[in-house]
């Protein structure tokens, strides 16, 4: 764009119709290339509404039951992760504490990864240029890219609002309640339009975006947990996700919120197509960050390369395992005034225990083992990525055994997962306000180190024998294993088949007692085929892409 | 390591993918000091010879030795030796090229700094730069800084020019003759004829597995003919009748015909008689033997006499 004749020539043929042109083809493009992605972030955020409905009705069948909750619901913890509970004696009300956040956040990353998708990353590729070349106008790409994405939220909101209706929730409320997540969802497509132009690399457009969500959360948190009763605050209007909240559906019901938000899309939109103009295809506004030039001789050994190539995956996941720790800890003594022991679910959520206090610590560490066991497996998958990727080949082809590198992804995972549970535990019990010691909880966790080890040698074990399925098959393997922990009573299940299941075998501290047998034999499990994978890798052919 | 042990030693290496075969007893010699060639269309295996001669794929039948050792069993030492330069060079994304440059090099057992930094300006490559940002020709380039900033005795380059540009193609070309000079060996496979003519001692000709010419680049241009086209005073189709003629395409008073070596000063000396204003005589290109195997235009050569130019 910078090349002036072409410039002079476009200006003079710059109709509005010409810079469009290819609009509806451009359409049809992007939604044939997403529309599955499309389908199941509507899908699995719209089908949250009738699972959450359904499990707070039968946590809370009785308004007297409802009344209860209201009154111990304004916590800070609740505050500072979903926002003030302002109507939380109704279902209503309930519904929205328990998934709003969830679904107005979710939403928004969707916005935000799926804009960069069809954006930045297809012209870092250099797609973008293939189009541009043949008779496409220059806005037609982005602004159907803008148009589909933000497609995803009007459907999604109306599938929440429709769904909510169905569940006989009051109509007003319904259809604030999927207006005002269809609102933060759009307003993330504008802000999400303007990272795209704003940084040169996909990733660089995503982190930007994802760090805007980040501080718009921080400052409705701020703004929920400082907040008097359950009023407004002013310092909640300074983020779009707090423009959303503040519509307060089931109760108020007020819709000009939703106006703001969508002119903060509009604006990021018209200001995103702006840049557009203004810059050479290729280039953001943010130039790329350079790299040191050398390699440190630790960066490239094979451990330090695994450990550099996870840094992210190991920085968020423990991040993660630090807001958990803090957060279960936080919960934990105000649980036991809100559950109610003699129903079904709250039973399965505390196990066999008679004891609730320790039954939900237990229910809680399960939870950091869980979070510890994703990140063994994310972060194990990372070596067949680099087989996947045609990166091993050229580390092989140096003086490097293949036990020894597959050795330093094994290494990452599994101290990673030890240091997560072990954090998470310790502060799951300091902050806790003395219903356990950090160090009994932290020991607790550790207690599960075993399971996040099977995990990984279920990995290991397919990597070694079914190379192309091994990640999705342990991915598979741990939900199935999830899933039995958690819920195994309510389908059912005995004992025993529960016991027999990795996260299951371990006992519950503190509420069971602590056994060491279970321990062991996963371990051991764990280790054979750990060792069985290997050797099997050692033998069979690399196998890339 | 004895002067006479090949480099590279492989006979009738056999490998199946499921159902098909990649390699149907390929044959394949690289002896020491020496630039082999190593010419064939995509899918004929070449790739997958590397990779087993890497120790990356085990072979299903056949032997293969590399520097005298065994590619799979004694892959750790035998790659402190060699340097490897893929064709389609994958980067690790969020590091840097300079970065990937050290990582592959240490793997191999430590880096040249001066031939490094003197590649890096050769090539002139940013090492600065994340790999994300990379063009196809700028990872090519990552790979060949590696891979020739090594004192390796053994080169296996795997299409290492792809995505080059010209120029960088002729700094190509001036490394590989510098590698040749200090004695050491490589395996060159490539797509580029005039390449592998330009720096190739000896070529190997492969299709659908199996090896369908090798041997010393200046004895295969002996088994083939030399390609002659002329201007004559007359219509050129008189030449039909010449005894040592093949290949005759007769345009007007224009025409090109190929003559076996033997035949080449009978063939001249007829020529003459029909006062030629015109003649130049090509030796047969590496292009001509290679599409001799591939269905090319050589691969009639001697059964149609004359064609009538527009034809071909």
């Amino acid at each position: 764009m910078t090349v002036a004749a072409p410039r002079l020539h476009a200006a003079a043929a710059s109709s509005a119709a010409g810079t469009l042109a290819g609009f509806g083809l451009s359409v049809r493009f992007i939604l044939r290339r997403n529309w599955l992605r499309l389908l199941i972030w509507a899908a699995v955020l719209a089908v949250m509404i009738p699972i959450v409905y359904t499990s707070q009705q039968a946590t809370f069948p009785t308004q007297a039951a409802r009344n209860a909750y209201a009154n111990v619901a304004n916590t800070p913890a609740i505050a500072a992760m979903t926002g003030l509970p302002y109507a939380a004696g109704s279902l209503g009300g309930i519904l929205v504490i328990k998934i709003w956040m969830t679904l107005a956040v979710a939403l928004g990353l969707a916005s935000i990864f799926l804009v960069t998708r069809n954006g930045r990353a297809d012209e870092e590729a250099g797609r973008t240029e293939l189009l541009r070349g043949s008779a496409l106008g220059r806005h037609a790409f982005s602004l159907a890219n803008y148009a589909v994405v933000g497609g995803l939220s009007v459907v999604t909101g109306l599938l929440i609002s429709l769904l909510a209706l169905s569940d006989k929730l009051p109509a007003a409320g319904s259809w604030v309640l999927g207006g005002s997540i269809a609102g933060v969802g759009l307003a993330f497509v504008g802000i999400a339009a303007l990272c795209g132009q704003l940084s040169s690399t996909s990733r660089g457009a995503n982190s930007l975006g994802v760090a805007v969500l980040a501080v718009f959360y921080l400052i409705r948190a701020m703004a929920d947990v400082n907040a008097h009763d359950t009023n407004v605050t002013a310092l909640s209007w300074f983020s779009p996700i707090g423009w959303g909240q503040n519509m307060r559906s089931y109760a108020q019901d007020t819709w000009w919120p939703f106006l703001a938000l969508l002119a903060l899309a509009a604006a990021g939109c018209v200001l995103a197509l702006r840049i557009e103009t203004r810059r050479d295809l290729g280039m953001g506004l943010v130039p790329a960050r350079r790299g040191p030039a050398r390699a440190t001789a630790f960066l490239a050994s094979p451990l330090g390369l695994s450990l550099r190539l996870q840094r992210a995956t190991l920085i968020s996941w423990l991040f993660g395992a630090v807001v958990a720790g803090l957060f279960f800890g936080s919960v934990a003594k105000a649980m036991t005034t809100v559950l109610d022991p003699s129903n079904a679910v709250a039973k399965a959520f505390l196990g066999g225990s008679h004891d609730m206090l320790n039954g939900i610590l237990g229910t809680f560490v399960l939870f950091n083992a869980m979070l510890a066991g994703a990140f063994a497996l994310q972060s194990l998958s990372g070596a067949r990525a680099e087989e996947s990727g045609g990166r091993l080949e050229s580390q092989l082809a140096g003086s490097l055994a293949r036990t020894r590198w597959i050795g330093a992804h094994i290494a990452v995972a599994g101290a990673g997962s030890a240091v997560m549970l072990l954090l998470s535990g310790w502060l799951t019990g300091i902050s806790s306000d003395g219903a356990a010691t950090g160090t009994a909880m932290a020991g607790a966790a550790f207690a599960y180190w075993p399971a996040v080890l099977l995990m990984m040698g279920v990995l290991l074990f397919l990597h070694g024998f079914l190379p192309r399925l091994s990640v999705s098959l342990s991915w598979a393997v741990y939900g199935i294993s999830v899933v039995v922990a958690m819920f195994g009573p309510l389908f059912s299940l005995s004992e025993t088949a529960i016991r027999s299941t990795p996260f299951g075998a371990i006992p519950r501290l503190p509420a069971d007692d602590f056994t060491l047998l279970p321990l062991v034999v996963l371990t051991a499990i764990a280790v054979v085929l750990a060792v069985l994978g290997i050797r099997r890798f050692g033998s069979r052919d690399i196998m890339p892409e | 390591m004895s002067p006479n042990i090949p480099a590279i030693e492989v006979t009738g290496l056999h490998k199946r993918f499921g159902q098909t075969t990649a390699l149907d007893g390929l044959d394949l010699r690289v002896d020491q000091g020496t630039v082999a060639g190593f010419l064939g269309p995509n899918g004929s295996g070449k790739s997958t010879t590397i990779r087993i001669l890497l120790g990356l794929l085990r072979s299903d039948g056949g032997t293969a030795t590399l520097l005298g050792g065994d590619p799979w069993q004694d892959a750790v030492e035998l790659h402190r030796r060699l340097a490897y330069v893929p064709g389609d060079v994958s980067l690790w994304p969020n590091l840097t090229g300079g970065q990937a440059i050290d990582i592959l090099s240490r793997l191999r057992g430590g880096v040249d700094n001066a031939k490094r930094d003197d590649l890096l300006e050769r090539f002139e490559l940013d090492p600065t730069k994340k790999a994300r940002s990379y063009s196809k020709g700028n990872r090519q380039k990552v790979a060949l800084v590696a891979g020739l900033a090594s004192n390796a005795e053994l080169l296996v380059l795997d299409e290492p020019t792809s995505g080059l540009d010209p120029l960088m193609e002729e700094v190509f070309t001036d490394c590989i003759r510098e590698v040749k000079a200090e004695g050491r060996s490589v395996l060159l496979s490539s797509h580029i004829f005039a390449e592998v003519e330009k720096l190739c001692d000896t070529v190997t000709i492969i299709r659908e597995g199996q090896t369908v010419e090798s041997g010393r680049l200046d004895e295969l241009r002996h088994l083939h003919r030399t390609t002659v086209s002329v201007v004559l005073d007359r219509d050129a189709s008189v030449l039909a009748s010449v005894p040592g003629v093949n290949d005759l395409v007769a345009d007007g008073a224009k025409a090109t015909f190929t003559v076996g070596e033997a035949e080449l000063g009978g063939v001249l000396a007829a020529v003459s008689a029909y006062s030629p204003h015109q003649l130049v005589s090509s030796p047969p290109s590496l292009e001509d033997l290679f599409l001799r195997h591939y269905g090319g235009v050589s691969k009639d050569a001697g059964t149609a006499p004359v064609q009538t130019a527009g034809v071909r």
